[in-house]
């Protein structure tokens, strides 16, 4: 709820929504995204796929970010986060740092992977997010609608993570 | 005359009956009252009170600023001086700017209303306006006034390790203090104003009972009255570390003030600490074939430790020598305690794609540094117009930043050193020297790496991480790489004579940094 409220505000507040089209924020349109699942080298591959999105990016992070979620398309490539993880919301704040806020019994109770993993877990979403929508600049991931340490022990999420080409194959 | 006294009476008689026929104000109720008192004067506004705690009307105090608060969606929205922070009464976070603001409990809604705890005009203020708030419960006052630049914020974690219990202040400034123990607590006094995180907090711990704010004093009651105390300041970030632990009693009363700095270290490698990863219930990745990566991360270190002191002489410190959990940034206060030479955390690797294999060292990554070239731009150009503790907070980020790129470079030559011992002793394939942003290396005052021996979801490597013959070649290569990167180190820095014999250390791509100098630390 809190988020759905600050969903809102984000996109009230943007300078430069997706579409020129003010009056059009609840028309939903198929449109191709990019999304980031771990590929055989052990790095990120982008993969399109077409998904309905509003207008709105406020509202179209959050159906983008749980696209991601569901896996990848191709049968072959195992779901990078565990298989109860849910998105419970998303925002966009005008100074281009997304929330995303993620829960699951998995990362609630604990998530136990190592490192690599979990950077591709994180990254999927960084990834993800910074690529989709251009005014995203930074990510922070919550879980359960609180700032968490790491998913998994590693990887430092009490700051907002840049995009990072390292992780993305070339 | 009589006339005229007949008129009066009238008029007398008919102000009586206004007066009896007026609505009767409702008499005010001061449980549900409290003062507002601000730069423009006092003001009453409304207070409630559910389950213990205090809440106030948000839309009264923020209109007495000049600001708003209104509906928004399932939450509510308040604004001023062009800053909007978002809020809701399912969660005890609100959102301001790219930040959270913690409050204890979540707003309620009282007949429509939004009614927020106190923290959430503290939190809100010093962002949008350069104000502080704080609340006289006893006299029932909540005050706005401009925040105290020089307050500095402090935030408080508990953690038991190995039957001590470390109470870490992390502060954001330099602070001093001095530390009293009395019966049956201790009492941090800062000097100097701080921004308190909260009035009283209840600690799950064998020793801390709770620790409380009054003032400017942190209050420490123990469960206990026989615990006693070792206290020490560490920089970059500026912690005040109080170990405590079950012994014989102090004195009472007897005033117990820090020495402000500890004598410089000499230089070299004396001490490392070595980091089992996980722990406890943190069981960390599972393998195939059932083994823990909290198990094998634990045999390998006390392996790793015992050879090392027997090589290099040197002190060596395991952050868990059990089956126990210890936090993260405990880790690495252990390692800032000890005034460790070195950190080299240990870990096991997992990867959901099958056949992945080999060892990988990371070290701690940062914002690329044209981030921070801008982020020091912008935090210049603020100096010039004080914004307040917010481009404060940042200026500290961006040193603390700028203080871990100090070690990077020789993190990167320990990695370096590491990740090539591994692969040419174990003959494990080599993923490489890496960077990323591994909370456990946050914070270490020192280099600092991370390795992953082996992937323990690859059920070939699993098995070699159980085989005492595997275990004692990757000691082999980490007390290796560990000896080359001292003797590399202490040559460089010039405590050690340099070998004729040509160096097979390769020199490090990144990160950049040229200039290299003692690492010797005071006041840790």
């Amino acid at each position: 709820m809190l988020s759905l409220a600050i969903l809102i505000i984000a996109s009230g507040c943007k300078k430069k929504p997706l579409s020129q089209n003010l009056n059009a924020e609840n028309k939903v349109e198929v449109r191709p995204v990019t999304l980031f699942f771990e590929g055989p080298e052990l790095l990120l591959v982008r993969e399109t796929r077409n998904v309905g999105l509003p207008e709105n990016p406020a509202g179209a992070l959050s159906i983008v970010t749980r696209e991601l979620l569901k896996g990848s398309s191709n049968a072959g490539v195992p779901p990078i986060f565990p298989r109860d993880t849910v998105v419970r919301a998303t925002f966009l704040l005008p100074d281009g740092t997304a929330f995303i806020d993620l829960g699951g019994n998995t990362l609630t109770q604990g998530w136990g992977t190592g490192s690599h993993e979990e950077l591709m877990a994180v990254y999927s979403v960084v990834q993800t997010v910074t690529t989709n929508f251009p005014d995203a600049k930074r990510v922070r991931i919550l879980v359960n609608d609180e700032p968490a340490e790491t998913l998994a022990g590693h990887v430092n999420l009490s700051r907002a993570l840049l995009p990072s080409a390292t992780y993305v194959a070339r | 005359m009589t006339r005229s006294f007949s008129l009066l009476a009238i008029a007398f008689a008919s102000a009586l009956l206004l007066l009896a026929q007026a609505p009767t104000p409702a008499p005010p109720n001061p449980a549900n009252q409290a003062t507002l008192r601000a730069a423009a004067g006092d003001k009453t506004i409304t207070v409630a009170h559910q389950n213990g705690n205090t809440y106030f009307a948000a839309d009264e105090v923020i209109a007495s600023l000049g600001g708003s608060v209104t509906r928004d969606g399932n939450g509510f929205k308040a604004s001023l001086n062009n800053t909007v922070a978002a809020f809701g009464t399912d969660s005890r976070f609100g959102v301001v700017k790219d930040d959270l603001i913690e409050m204890p409990v979540a707003p309620v809604t009282i007949d429509n209303r939004p009614f927020v705890p106190w923290q959430f005009f503290q939190g809100f203020l010093i962002r949008a306006s350069g104000l502080d708030a704080t609340w006289d419960a006893a006299g029932k006052i909540l005050q706005v006034h401009p925040a105290q630049t020089t307050a500095a914020g402090v935030t408080v974690s508990v953690a038991n390790v190995q039957g001590i219990s470390k109470v870490v202040l992390t502060l954001t400034a330099p602070v001093d203090y001095s530390i009293v123990k009395e019966p049956g607590a201790y009492t941090v006094r800062f000097k100097t104003a701080i921004r308190a995180p909260y009035v009283e907090q209840a600690q799950d711990d064998p020793n801390v009972a709770r620790t409380s704010f009054i003032g400017n004093d942190l209050r420490i009651q123990l469960t206990v009255p026989d615990v006693v105390a070792d206290a020490y300041r560490l920089e970059n970030p500026f912690r005040v570390v109080l170990d405590l632990r079950k012994g014989a009693a102090v004195a009472p009363g007897t005033p117990q003030p820090l020495n402000s700095t500890r004598p410089v270290e000499s230089p070299g490698i004396h001490t490392i600490v070595i980091d089992p990863g996980h722990g406890g219930k943190e069981v960390g990745a599972i393998g195939p074939g059932g083994l823990m990566e909290k198990d094998a991360t634990l045999a390998l270190c006390r392996r790793l430790a015992a050879a090392l002191e027997a090589k290099l002489k040197t002190r060596v410190v395991l952050t868990r020598n059990d089956d126990t959990v210890v936090p993260l940034d405990q880790r690495t206060a252990i390692a800032n305690q000890y005034h460790a030479d070195l950190f080299i955390s240990i870990h096991m690797n997992a990867a959901i794609v099958k056949g992945a294999h080999g060892a990988e060292t990371y070290f701690l990554s940062l914002d690329a540094s044209d981030k921070l070239a801008e982020k020091a731009a912008e935090l210049e150009n603020a100096s010039k117009n004080p914004a307040g503790p917010a481009a404060s907070s940042d200026l500290k980020l961006m040193l603390w930043d700028l203080a871990q790129q100090e070690y990077l470079n020789e993190s990167s030559r320990l990695a370096q050193a590491v990740q090539e011992e591994m692969n040419r002793i174990t003959g494990i394939q080599s993923r490489g020297v890496k960077q990323a942003p591994f909370k456990v290396l946050v914070g270490a005052t020192m280099p600092a790496a991370l390795v992953e021996v082996a992937f323990i979801t690859n059920p070939d490597e699993e098995s070699k991480i159980k085989s005492d013959a595997f275990q004692k070649t990757v000691v082999d290569a980490l007390t290796t790489a560990v000896e080359r990167y001292k003797t590399d180190y202490e040559t460089r820095i010039g405590i050690v004579q340099p070998t004729p014999v040509a160096p097979t250390t390769t020199a490090p791509a990144a990160p950049t940094t040229t200039a290299t100098k003692p690492m010797t630390r005071t006041g840790t």
